[in-house]
């Protein structure tokens, strides 16, 4: 097979990643793939021939061939030093080793066909260093290595065990039987002995070789550079190996009779398998290396390779391909073909994930962000903060920390729970339905699945309102929560519409409904969704509780939904007012702020989007199950409509104080419930000492547990700015505004801005009309 | 002592008059260019929705009926960038302290968000028509798709235009409010193309940088390069802090409508070809393989809105200031007594309206407000419009 130590000595120690530019590359390239896909009709040809011809004159017609040519081209005899004869031993060595690989590669194609066998046999030596590295050293190269790694092993075990060759099988009943040499026959006996059939063992013979192949690589390269290049070195191995095998071809032709009639119709093949597999291959590979880095030139080469052969897997035994063959092959062949299966597949696309991963550089210390170049024009780069954090995570890891924030948290929780339980009844009802056949089933399979969505989004939306603010988010994620809960509620918005349509459109002209079915499975889906009810109510009252410390009469378990709904909207608004209320004092309020602050999980828009989500299920299986009732007893054909057409008023009504308050908060509103704070804390802010007067208030709720404000405050200018900036940080925190930002001006601040400002008098005119704003305020302070 | 802050609002007469009422909504309706197309194209759409319907009863066709609902399902997207544009021009009150402005960020942002339901729906029925296909009565379709397709064009027509004028629009007001603009040179001019077409999305992303770097050191003026008028990403470009809250461009709510109207007009598109396929030479597939792929169209130019509408809900930093903020740090930590700056938080009130809080550590000698001053020059010079710096001074 081919050889190309040359890949690694002469990349391998380039130093970084110098990125060329890729139009420089792109004929590269085209050229690495060309002579892949050659090479995979190459490797689909041989396969061909190696039914008649037998596997030792095949391998010794192609070093042979390889080897005149190779001497053609490369004269090791003429160039170059003079090989001493301990070199030549150690040629010979190495050629007997790459025989015996040759032979076990080309062994394993006739027993798993030749897609299989590009599959598993030609991993470039940078992908299974990479693996084995992976497998058996600590110092992988991280959790994307080891998830190539994995790629790898189940792609193997794809086409060891999921890989129906039905007609292998047929192939497997006899390994004792005829067979051409001792060698394969030992082979079969010692596959067969392993308990697998022929096919699956010639799996595991072809990653064996392909260990060995790599192993062989590795430990020739010095040989190579011994010889003189490693193209001197692939000329004088083929010469080598072409007089090793001399012996036993003449010893096999002389002791069974050959299959083939006439040799000199597969000149043509031969010449063509010698050109793509052997010569083009090698030498493409070898100046690509030497252009590209080794991984990338792997990355490109195996993915067109395997393209490539699942093509013409799918392809060669087509008539059309079947027909051009004959006219180039002895016509009296049986064609027994590797069907293409699903899991070698499976396996491709995952061998190719695997390889792209393996091949692909490690990033370590690549990455950093451009800061700004030095005096001396060198540039600088960053190597903290988000650089580091882009490494890639581990999978299984990240999913085993995501599921510990879900469970830290009461209310992700309690989501969580839920969203298993219904997807599990979803997942039951799909199986059910998928079984019996029932397509009402598997329909409302696919809308459980649909409103598994909804959850998935309160879900995601709870896990990342914990994440820390970043450089870009800076005031934290928290607004994903009510993002996520406007959205559920628009969500359901436009289901109650279609409902609505969809029940008028009933209502005058109702259908025939057959409710055999119906009950049943609305009856599981009501009970599922109950619980959901409960468990998300009781986080809503129990949060409430642990908000609000004085008694607040807030106990409506035993009211209908909807009013659920709106208790749960009531109960922040009345909770809050009356807190206000009766607390005026700077104590009360402040603890107000801080309880609403972790009390947050009560009931944010999140919650309240996913309960009104369940909610709108539970009233939809409700109207289901009352109007299956009501046909059946009475034959009322219209409760359905009516049925449906009630409850898309219901969502459509409970749903809209939620999108109310959540686009109160995405349009900035000053939080209601703070207004009186506020208000107050502002009269305060004027009764300072010093202070002329403020601008712009802006006051916003971020999140859940995040008020953020600004202000601006005119001060005279014998003040100390500090203490003010302090007692009215102090006041606007005890009215609940924790993310605060107080700009203080006196009025040379305007004189300062405007000198500064080209556009002068606009600005001018601006801090003249503040100066006599402020002269009046002024006034009015000493009237 | 003379109450501090007027409010009009208390000695207003609540007196209810929906006429009024009605007269003012169509007056400031009629008051800016852009809610103005928006107006007449949602009465030309929803009098095709309703001559479909008359249309439909009449003739008894429940292909037409349903298509009828459909506008007027449709028709709901215009209506909230309607209500949208009409809003964001309210004035801010206390409770709304920064005024309506982001009900048109909130507009986009549903519209996209219904774009991408549509899409999926669309995607669904498509795949389950793939599978089976039905048989379709195309005789009827034709000439109501090819309608359809028509009133579109004129929509996307008057977009364009729409586009066009507003941007033109936008110079002349808006410096009302702020203390600092108007004093820097005016360059705003991403009116024209870009909101109009998809090329839209692609200046607020990835037009970003690669727009910034190269034209880096111009006075940024956007005109030239026709989408890209959002080329400040480098310090001193002066372009974009111009218009104010209130008479804002509202490009995310044109963006959110015009997408709508593509979506319809390609869908129209979409049933002309299935039907001409399935006329001529009897594709039954081409119809669901039509609707599959213009699901897809709609839903991958609907990203780019929604990512940029959730980012500025979100708070997020603006994107086209991600590389001019550092240096601005850089630049107000090189001031002389600026010990270090802490919590800056910069976000987006509506389109190229921004604002940032900053904190300032400085030694307790140094002058304040030559440092307050020269920090808000900085920032100025970047775009940023309002800008609070609180300043503290460190205990020695």
């Amino acid at each position: 097979m081919e050889d190309k130590y040359s890949s690694n000595v002469l990349s391998g120690s380039k130093l970084g990643m110098v990125e060329v530019p890729d139009s420089r590359l792109t004929r590269y390239i085209v050229l690495l793939i060309i002579s892949k896909v050659l090479k995979a009709l190459g490797i689909f040809e041989s396969y061909d021939i190696l039914k008649v011809v037998h596997i030792v004159q095949f391998i010794f017609i192609l070093k042979l061939g390889s080897a005149v040519i190779l001497l053609f081209f490369q004269k090791p005899f003429s160039s170059g030093k003079v090989i001493s004869k301990r070199q030549w031993i150690k040629l010979l060595k190495h050629a007997i080793f790459s025989c015996v690989i040759s032979l076990l590669g080309f062994f394993g194609l006739t027993l798993c066909g030749p897609l299989r066998t590009l599959l598993l046999f030609e991993h470039s030596d940078v992908v299974v260093i990479a693996l084995l590295g992976v497998l058996f050293t600590n110092s992988g190269g991280g959790p994307a290595k080891t998830r190539g790694a994995a790629f790898f092993i189940i792609a193997v075990i794809c086409l060891l065990l999921f890989d129906n060759d039905d007609l292998m099988a047929k192939m497997a009943e006899h390994p004792e039987g005829h067979h051409d040499s001792a060698l394969t026959h030992f082979l079969h006996t010692a596959i067969s002995f392993l308990g697998v059939a022929d096919h699956k063992g010639g799996v595991v013979l072809l990653v064996a070789s392909l260990c060995l192949k790599v192993a062989f690589h590795t430990a020739s390269r010095k040989l190579s550079v011994e010889i003189g290049g490693a193209k001197r070195l692939y000329a004088l191995d083929n010469l080598v190996s072409a007089m090793v095998l001399l012996p036993w071809v003449i010893v096999l032709s002389a002791t069974t009779e050959s299959k083939v009639e006439s040799w000199s119709s597969l000149i043509l093949p031969f010449a063509m398998i010698i050109f793509s597999v052997i010569i083009l291959e090698f030498y493409v590979e070898a100046i690509c290396s030497a252009k590209m880095e080794t991984p990338r030139c792997a990355r490109y080469g195996a993915i067109a390779l395997f393209l490539s052969a699942l093509l013409l897997a799918n392809f060669w035994t087509h008539p059309l391909t079947d027909q051009l063959r004959s006219m180039s092959k002895p016509p009296q062949q049986v064609s027994t073909e590797h069907v293409l299966s699903g899991g070698v597949l499976v396996s491709a696309v995952f061998f190719i994930m695997s390889s792209s991963i393996l091949a692909s550089p490690s990033k370590k210390g690549q990455k950093g962000t451009l800061v700004g170049y030095s005096p001396e024009g060198t540039p600088l780069y960053n190597f903290m903060g988000d650089a580091l954090q882009h490494t890639s995570q581990s999978l299984p890891r990240f999913i085993k920390d995501s599921l510990k924030q879900i469970l830290e948290e009461y209310d992700s929780r309690q989501i969580f729970y839920f969203l298993c339980l219904n997807l599990a009844f979803t997942f039951v009802e799909l199986f059910y339905g998928v079984w019996t056949n029932s397509l009402g089933l598997i329909s409302d399979g696919f809308h459980m699945l649909f409103d598994c969505s909804a959850l998935v989004l309160g879900l995601f939306a709870a896990l990342m309102t914990r994440w820390k603010a970043t450089r870009i988010f800076s005031y934290g994620y928290g607004r994903v929560e009510i993002l996520s809960g406007f959205i559920n509620g628009l969500f359901l918005m436009v289901i109650a519409f279609f409902v609505f349509m969809e029940s008028v459109t009933r209502l005058l002209d109702p259908p025939n409904i057959n409710t055999d079915m119906l009950t049943p499975v609305s009856v599981g889906g009501l009970l599922v969704n109950l619980v959901g009810i409960c468990a998300f109510s009781h986080a809503h009252s129990h949060g409430g509780k642990s908000c609000s410390s004085h008694d607040h009469g807030h106990s409506h378990h035993g009211h209908s939904h909807s009013e659920h709904g709106h208790g749960g909207h009531g109960h922040s608004h009345g909770g809050h007012g009356g807190h206000g209320s009766h607390g005026h004092g700077s104590h009360g309020s402040h603890g107000h702020g801080h309880s609403h602050g972790s009390g947050g999980g009560g009931m944010n828009a999140n919650m309240r989007g996913v309960f009104l989500h369940v909610l709108a299920d539970t009233l939809g299986s409700v109207g289901v199950i009352i109007s299956t009732i009501l046909i059946r007893q009475f034959g009322w054909l219209i409760a359905d409509p009516i049925c449906s057409l009630f409850i898309a008023v219901l969502i459509f009504l409970s749903v809209i104080p939620l999108l109310k308050d959540a686009c109160e908060v995405l349009l900035l509103r000053t939080p209601p419930e703070n207004e009186k704070d506020l208000n107050s804390a502002l009269e305060k802010i004027e009764k300072i000492e010093g202070v002329l007067s403020y601008r712009d208030p802006h006051f916003w709720r971020h999140s859940a547990n995040v008020i953020a404000g600004t202000i601006h405050l005119q001060i005279m200018s014998d003040v100390v700015e500090q203490r003010i900036v302090q007692q009215v940080t102090a006041i606007l925190k005890d009215a609940g505004v924790n993310n605060l930002s107080v700009q203080v001006e006196k009025e040379a601040y305007f004189q300062h801005m405007s000198g500064l400002s080209t556009g002068f008098h606009e600005v001018l005119a601006m801090t003249q009309q503040m100066e006599s704003m402020k002269y009046l305020n002024d006034g009015t302070r000493i009237l | 002592m003379l109450p501090l802050s007027i409010k009009d609002d208390e000695y207003k007469p609540t007196k209810f008059n929906l006429v009024v009422k009605l007269s003012g909504w169509f007056r400031s309706i009629l008051a800016d260019k852009t809610s103005r197309n928006l107006f007449f194209f949602l009465c030309l759409n929803l009098s095709f929705a309703f001559v479909e319907l008359t249309y439909g009863i009449w003739s008894n066709s429940l292909g037409l009926i349903s298509d009828s609902f459909h506008m007027f399902f449709d028709c709901t997207a215009l209506l909230a960038g309607l209500a949208a544009s009409v809003i964001s021009r309210w004035r801010s009150n206390d409770s709304f302290s920064y005024g309506y402005v982001r009900a048109e960020v909130l507009a986009g942002f549903v519209n996209g968000l219904f774009l991408i339901f549509t899409a999926f729906f669309i995607f669904s029925e498509g795949v389950e028509r793939a599978l089976e296909p039905p048989d379709v009565h195309h005789d009827r379709l034709l000439p109501v798709s090819v309608a359809g397709l028509l009133v579109n064009l004129v929509g996307i027509f008057v977009f364009q235009h729409g586009g066009h004028g507003h941007s033109h629009g936008d110079e002349g007001h808006g410096h009302s409010h702020s203390l600092f603009n108007g004093s820097l040179n005016h360059g705003h001019s991403h009116g024209g193309g870009h909101q109009d077409k998809h090329g839209g999305h692609g200046h607020s992303h990835g037009g970003h940088d690669g727009h910034g770097h190269s034209h880096g050191g111009h006075d940024g003026h956007g005109h030239s390069h026709g989408g890209h008028g959002h080329s400040h990403d480098e310090p001193d470009c002066h372009n974009e802090l111009q218009h104010t809250p209130g008479k804002g461009s509202s490009k995310q709510i044109l963006q959110g409508v015009l997408l709508h109207i593509i979506a319809d007009t390609l869908g129209s598109v979409g049933v002309i070809i299935s039907a001409l396929l399935m006329q001529k030479y009897d594709l039954m597939i081409a119809d669901p393989i039509c609707s599959m792929l213009i699901a897809l169209l709609i839903g991958v130019s609907v990203v780019p809105l929604l990512k940029e509408s959730i980012g500025i809900l979100m708070q997020r930093t603006p994107p086209s200031l991600d590389h001019a903020l550092p240096e601005c740090y850089q630049r107000v930590q090189q001031l002389q007594g600026v010990y270090n700056l802490q919590e800056p938080h910069f976000w987006t009130l509506c389109t190229d309206v921004y604002i940032g809080t900053l904190k300032l550590l400085v030694a307790p000698d140094a002058d304040a407000r030559w440092i307050l001053s020269q920090t808000h020059g900085i920032f100025t010079q970047a775009g940023v419009r309002q800008l609070y710096v609180q300043i503290e001074t460190a205990a020695m």
